[in-house]
């Protein structure tokens, strides 16, 4: 008792109140009883693989160097020499791409479930903005690899923003540091890698939870209605996620480790140059048609995505023929997708 | 159907094509950064002999470099190569299992996957057999043990097998990791080509190409492929890049020979005539080189810089002119004697003997001055062509003459009595106004001949004749006419005048140093006197 006591004498603060705070935002949170199915429980995968990601990317951080002559030759000291290097990178690397897959997923859940609309609305683009944030930085912590693969990935990727109407060409600049991708550019996808862009997608995360909490979780017709505790309950549901997640990780971080790739030579070109694959279907979708059109094309859908809660109502009036065309939207949206990232992955 | 079962299919359905495809994609493209390793997969046979190998510990580090190699991501074992008949010349029988294998893989090996590249090395000087249609010369000078681990370890390369098949493909492309980076290193050339004979190496390092490459050659990939007309990657040529490889207009070859037009490691400089009917003339064969030249030089300065060799050649064949001259006229007259075995002639005045001055002299000014002068010309390689060639050559000159004046030659006696300077070029001269690099406004007012009136004229005359006979090209003849139109810019001598004030001022700088070392060494007198004075 004496370290409690200790304690308050340092931070008199009101325990009694503290403890009901916490208990009515956390322990006694009343969660509905349909959060009982795994299927709504995607969106926490995210939320336990950020920090996840946090964890791994510091220690990877101890021993990467971004700058061109040393990046991809610090990659293969993680890797090769490093002890338990490859197992931190692997779950790093895997990491992401779980995050996107699980991102993606979530979103799934939450259109088929109409979970974005009224009054929601916000917590969808906030949600929206979180995917972008962790595309761009996937896209920039694999560029860092700086291997022959990832590099021209990099050179297409950022050759896109320069398309952009009239602040590509800045953009570009912005993001290169220079006229051509060079130790300026790592630098600066170094620095939005491994603090600018975390941090924004920490306070965003923040942001959609709290929004997410003070709406209460969304109640999707036709369940039983009830509610039960966060604690014990759902709180070992995130554990049990958690750990399956990180056995997961930890498979194919063995099973498929990320290999280290050729070093980047910016003279010579490979033959096919292909960016990562979470881009794969607008990278195929716009090699078809001409670049500007693609970008515009691309992106008002992505616009359309984004707003999608405030456009659906123009749908129909009637809400049962509302939600019909947004499944139908939804299913061939995502259909799209998938075959489009299929075609490429299997296209040299 | 109810709402909640459609959403919990649709949900379902598209969450187990999500999760696939993108387990799918992700683990494609995981796969493809692990390019390095690739997995290999041997036949039994081959798998056999590793097993056995590794247990064994027997050249086990061959098969970590087989491992390396692309045959062994293409699935080509030791099997593939090393497979036998019973009746071949090297067939035995593994001690430790029935497997007969093949000692000695041959070009006809190698030829089974690599017919076209086995082919053109069969055809080119590669593979000649000249060190054997030529070496009665120098076995009986040397011994023939030195000879296993001497010239034969380097003309192995020609090797003749029992099988009729040509060459030995390892000596540069190192087995068993068969790397091209290792086949591309300048040092695998320079196993052969070094040394006092042919000191290719040594003067490629010396050269510009030489030294760029030991500047910057650690960051180049040496495995580049060279065979899809493709621009040639690396920032300086290594010796494959001229003699072998390709670039966007030449394709890769084997063949050595096909890009050489002239033959300057004879005792007497030619254009090449090796394998005309598949290689064409020696002017295609120029072309083909000069091609390979244009990738980084103008074609201007490839021009005036080959023609400028090739009249290192023509001189060559007339200070060896010089050579075979005395040689035969002092064993004409006696003082110097052939060989002889069963009551013949053994020697050759003009080739070989060893046993006497002359001999020697005429030998080592072919085959060792006289081609590092003419190697050097070709390759950059100024030193060559200068100190370890054309000095040692007139050195070589000197010393015959002077054993023949000795000997008793009245015209020998002549030449050493003459206190003529022109006495040091007693045969016909080449030359052509400047050089390939610039104008140099002094350098052409120092060397002694140029005070002949009729200097150029004689030489027009020697250089015309070398174009009638064949061994310039027209092309060559016009380029030479140009510059000899010209000669004063070329030669620089009419901006002799205007370098006036920038000549004085390192004059006046090379009489303060005349000054200082007649003060500093020439004038000095020390006390302490010799101790061997007065002995």
């Amino acid at each position: 008792m004496r370290a409690k006591e200790w304690i308050k004498e340092r931070f008199p603060i009101d325990y009694k109140k503290f403890i009901e705070i916490n208990e009515s935002i956390f322990i006694k949170e009343p969660i509905p009883v349909h959060m009982k199915k795994w299927l709504f429980a995607m969106g926490t995968t995210p939320f336990i693989l950020l920090p996840i990601q946090i964890i791994t990317g510091i220690l990877l951080a101890f021993y990467f160097m971004p700058s061109p002559e040393m990046a991809h030759e610090s990659v293969r000291h993680i890797t090769e020499e490093v002890r338990m290097g490859f197992w931190i990178r692997g779950l790093h690397s895997w990491g992401a791409n779980l995050m996107i897959i699980a991102i993606f997923l979530h979103m799934m859940r939450v259109f088929f479930t109409n979970a974005y609309r009224k009054p929601r609305e916000i917590n969808w683009i906030v949600g929206f903005v979180l995917l972008m944030l962790v595309l761009t930085i996937s896209f920039t912590g694999y560029s860092l690899t700086y291997n022959q693969l990832s590099y021209w990935a990099m050179t297409v990727g950022t050759n896109l923003v320069k398309e952009i109407p009239l602040i590509g060409g800045f953009a570009l600049e912005l993001l290169r540091g220079g006229e051509s991708i060079g130790t300026n550019t790592l630098t600066r996808f170094y620095t939005f890698h491994v603090w600018l862009l975390p941090l924004i997608i920490v306070l965003m995360m923040a942001i959609h939870i709290i929004v997410l909490r003070v709406h209460g979780v969304s109640e999707p017709e036709g369940y039983e209605k009830g509610y039960y505790a966060f604690y014990p309950t759902h709180f070992f549901k995130i554990i049990l996620a958690t750990l399956f997640l990180l056995s997961l990780l930890s498979l194919l971080a063995i099973i498929y480790p990320p290999g280290i790739g050729v070093p980047a030579d910016p003279l010579n070109t490979p033959l096919h140059i292909k960016p990562e694959w979470y881009f794969y279907s607008v990278f195929l979708f716009l090699k078809f048609i001409p670049i500007k059109l693609g970008i515009l094309i691309t992106g008002i859908a992505v616009m359309g995505m984004v707003f999608w809660p405030f456009i659906e109502p123009f749908l129909s009036k009637d809400e049962k023929k509302r939600t019909i065309i947004s499944y139908i939207i939804g299913a061939l949206t995502i259909l799209i997708l998938i075959i489009l990232t299929l075609i490429q992955t299997f296209t040299l | 159907m109810s709402n909640i079962k459609i959403q919990q299919w649709l949900i379902g359905i598209f969450s187990v094509l999500l999760i696939v495809t993108l387990m799918i994609v992700a683990t494609v493209e995981v796969k493809k950064t692990q390019g390095h390793k690739a997995e290999i997969d041997i036949d039994k046979v081959s798998n056999q002999c590793i097993i056995c190998h590794e247990k064994e510990n027997i050249a086990v580090k061959q098969i970590d470099a087989w491992e390396e190699s692309e045959h062994a991501v293409m699935g080509i074992g030791c099997n593939e190569c090393h497979e036998a008949e019973k009746d071949d010349f090297d067939a035995q029988r593994c001690p430790e299992s029935d497997f007969l294998i093949a000692r000695h893989p041959t070009p006809k090996d190698c030829a089974e996957c690599h017919e076209e590249q086995v082919n053109e090395f069969a055809n080119s000087k590669h593979a000649h057999q000249f060190w054997l249609l030529k070496n009665a010369d120098r076995a009986i000078l040397e011994n023939p043990i030195a000879t296993r681990h001497g010239c034969e370890e380097c003309h192995n390369i020609a090797n003749m097998w029992p099988d009729g098949s040509v060459g030995e493909c390892d000596v540069c492309h190192a087995k068993h990791s068969f790397d091209m980076a290792v086949a591309r290193q300048p040092e695998t050339c320079g196993e052969c080509h070094v040394g006092p004979d042919h000191p290719h190496i040594e003067i490629y390092l010396e050269s510009k190409h030489g030294n760029i490459f030991k500047a910057l050659g650690n960051e180049w990939d040496m495995r580049y492929n060279t065979t899809k007309n493709e621009p040639i990657p690396i920032e300086a040529p290594v010796c494959v890049t001229c003699h072998m490889d390709g670039n966007e207009k030449q394709p890769m070859t084997h063949d050595v020979s096909a890009r050489l037009a002239t033959e300057s490691q004879a005792p007497w400089s030619f254009r090449t005539v090796w394998d005309e009917e598949g290689l064409g003339s020696w002017e295609v064969k120029r072309e083909r080189m000069e091609s390979i030249c244009n990738s980084c030089h103008a074609p201007s300065f490839v021009d005036m810089y080959l023609l400028t060799a090739d009249l290192v050649n023509l001189q060559y064949n007339e200070i060896r002119r010089f050579f075979v001259y005395w040689t035969k006229k002092l064993t004409a007259n006696g003082m110097i004697d052939r060989l002889k075995a069963d009551g013949k002639y053994y020697s050759d005045p003009v080739l070989i003997g060893y046993d006497e001055t002359p001999e020697v002299l005429m030998y080592h000014s072919w085959h060792h001055e006289g081609r590092r002068f003419r190697h050097g010309a070709e390759m950059m390689g100024a030193d060559y062509t200068q100190w370890h060639g054309i000095w040692e050559i007139q050195h070589n000159m000197i010393e015959m003459l002077t054993w023949a004046a000795e000997h008793g030659d009245e015209e020998a006696q002549i030449w050493v009595d003459s206190n003529d300077p022109i006495k040091f070029a007693p045969y016909a001269l080449y030359d052509i106004p400047g050089t390939a690099w610039g104008i140099s406004a002094k350098a052409n007012t120092t060397p002694y001949v140029y005070k002949y009136d009729d200097y150029w004229d004689r030489i027009k005359a020697n250089v015309e004749t070398a174009y009638n006979t064949g061994f310039l090209s027209e092309d060559q003849w016009n380029l030479w006419m140009k510059r000899y139109d010209n000669k004063e810019h070329y030669l620089g001598l009419k901006y002799e005048a205007d370098v006036d004030s920038t000549w004085n001022f390192y004059k006046d700088r090379n009489d303060v140093d005349t000054e200082a070392f007649i003060k500093q060494a020439v004038n000095l007198e020390l006390p302490g006197k010799s101790f061997y004075e007065g002995k």
